[in-house]
């Protein structure tokens, strides 16, 4: 196996994109990531691409294709990766493991999603049609309701209070207002959504006991990456990424089946194989992108994961430890909770974030200073596919 | 679509596990034959949130969902006949029925419920 470098990131801003078609908001990112790796007028060898609701959303499938030729890239190898929310990272995954094996040199991973293609009760049961079938889906389940029913037994089981959550979504929002790639930039008033007489008016409990403010958004967003061979990262003369460790592990299809779904086993799973490879611990790791979908869900990932032992990853939160300057700065980019979450451009964002750090290019207001390992989680269904990465900084 | 008359876990016939819902093979032992069981009576219920952004096919304001644990380490999502969450509490006992739990196709499909009983 050669070590991977990523020598291109780039992103369009996430929000409400009404004005592109998501074969724009690809190209675009993509072009920003070929034009950052300093590939110029070069191709590349293959293109993956990350992309969840072409077909329910967009009545559009195979999308890779479609974007190698937007590109001018053929006649580049090309997929369209579906893997939910998890996308993201595993179109990461298979460029890592392509070029990894030698068979290629280089490759542009790029996702992306346009959600807003429809109103938000079909978005919902866009998003709720990965849960099972039979088991979930017809009960009416979606997302946000899987979240209620975690956070309600992480809640009992650890202590983790409304306030923790609050902790979250003021410091997500807070970075995300600093950010110009993010779907949210107005940092929270802590009176208007949490202590005033507004507070239940502008932050209704929608799945019991999260709150609006603990979810995502519905976001349209692209963010992409450019992979390559060491080699050819070393003749840039800057300073690169390399993929120091990679794990991914699955868990049940259902929360139910779950021995106790407070577990999150395939978190802690990907994570220890992708220490393992890395030959780190969690205590190296200096900026770190996690799967922030629920508020709720940071918490228990920083914990899984290995920042913070269990039940103490809510006062970590509010006591500042995870926030920029802190012990271990998550989610500076404002997560999927302020940056947005289009499905299946998010693996691909939170990598390109950590890059970002990585090489030292954010301003002081968002750069962790002097970071040299970062790590992402990303998630998908409830919890049953999830993928981390850790990279690592390569001077030139 | 398959109308499911009752609510059907899957017991491994080699190791005895329990299954719900149905997976080709035994999680501990991988064994491929199952024996159909049909949980029924009360449960304890473990978790429950109310959904107020429901899916299209839903016509009601907000959705109330649980998970409960029946005799026989079976677990189970269902819907809970309840005003509001205040009427629960994780731990308590729900009497579970298999009834319409949405209209689909112009037909209602079944599925679990849970009444609470205290
Ligand atoms: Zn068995």
């Amino acid at each position: 196996m050669r070590d991977v470098a990523i020598i291109g990131a780039g992103m369009i801003p996430f929000g409400r994109r009404d004005e592109d078609t998501l074969m724009d908001m690809l190209a675009c990112a993509s072009l920003n990531a070929l034009d950052d790796a300093g590939l110029g007028d070069q191709l590349v060898d293959a293109v993956y691409v990350a992309n969840v609701g072409g077909g329910m959303l967009q009545r559009q499938t195979a999308i890779a294709s479609s974007l190698a030729d937007r590109l001018s890239l053929l006649p580049a190898a090309a997929e369209t990766i579906e893997n939910g929310p998890a996308s993201g990272a595993s179109a990461v995954k298979n460029g890592l493991l392509a070029i990894a094996s030698g068979y290629y040199d280089t490759a542009l991973v790029v996702g992306g999603e346009k959600m807003h293609e429809v109103d938000s009760h079909h978005a919902t049961d866009f998003v709720s049609a990965m849960t099972h079938p039979q088991a979930e889906y017809l009960y009416g389940i979606t997302m946000p309701g899987l979240g209620g029913l975690f956070a309600r037994l992480y809640m009992e089981k650890y202590g983790v209070t409304r306030e923790h959550l609050h902790a979250v979504t003021l410091k997500n929002h807070a970075m995300g207002a600093l950010n110009p790639y993010a779907n949210f930039k107005k940092p929270l008033n802590d009176k208007d959504i949490f202590d005033g007489p507004q507070a239940l008016v502008n932050n209704p409990i929608l799945a019991d006991p999260l709150r609006l403010y603990d979810l995502c958004p519905i976001s349209d967003g692209a963010a992409a990456l450019v992979l390559s061979t060491v080699d050819i990262a070393k003749k840039s003369g800057r300073p690169y990424v390399v993929i120091a460790g990679f794990g991914q592990a699955t868990d049940t299809h259902t929360l139910a089946e779950r021995a106790d779904p407070t577990e999150l086993k395939a978190v802690s799973l990907s994570a220890r194989k992708a220490f393992a490879m890395a030959n780190l611990k969690p205590s190296d790791i200096h900026v770190a992108e996690l799967h922030d979908a629920f508020t709720i869900l940071e918490i228990a990932e920083s914990e899984r994961i290995g920042f913070f032992n269990e039940g103490e990853g809510g006062d970590a939160v509010s006591s500042g430890k995870t926030r920029l300057g802190g012990q271990i700065p998550i989610n500076v980019s404002g997560g999927l909770k302020a940056r947005g979450h289009p499905m299946g451009a998010t693996g691909v964002a939170q990598i390109v974030d950590i890059v970002w750090q990585l090489r030292h290019e954010l301003p002081e207001n968002r750069q962790v200073k002097n970071a040299e390992i970062g790590l992402t989680i990303n998630f998908g269904g409830f919890a049953n596919n999830v993928l981390c990465f850790i990279l690592r900084r390569v001077e030139a | 679509m398959k109308t499911v008359s009752a609510f059907i876990a899957y017991q491994c016939k080699r190791c005895g596990r329990m299954h719900y819902p149905f997976h080709d093979r035994c999680m501990d032992c991988k064994g491929r034959e199952f024996e159909e069981v049909k949980p029924q009576g009360n449960a304890k219920l473990l978790t429950y949130t109310a959904i107020f952004s429901l899916p299209c096919g839903f016509d009601q304001r907000f959705l109330i969902l649980g998970v409960a644990e029946f005799e026989g380490n079976v677990k189970a999502l269902g819907q809970v006949k309840a005003d509001s969450v205040d009427q629960l509490k994780v731990g308590m006992i729900v009497k579970s029925s298999w009834e319409p739990i949405r209209f689909q196709s112009g037909e209602d499909v079944y599925g679990l419920k849970f009444e609470p009983l205290e």
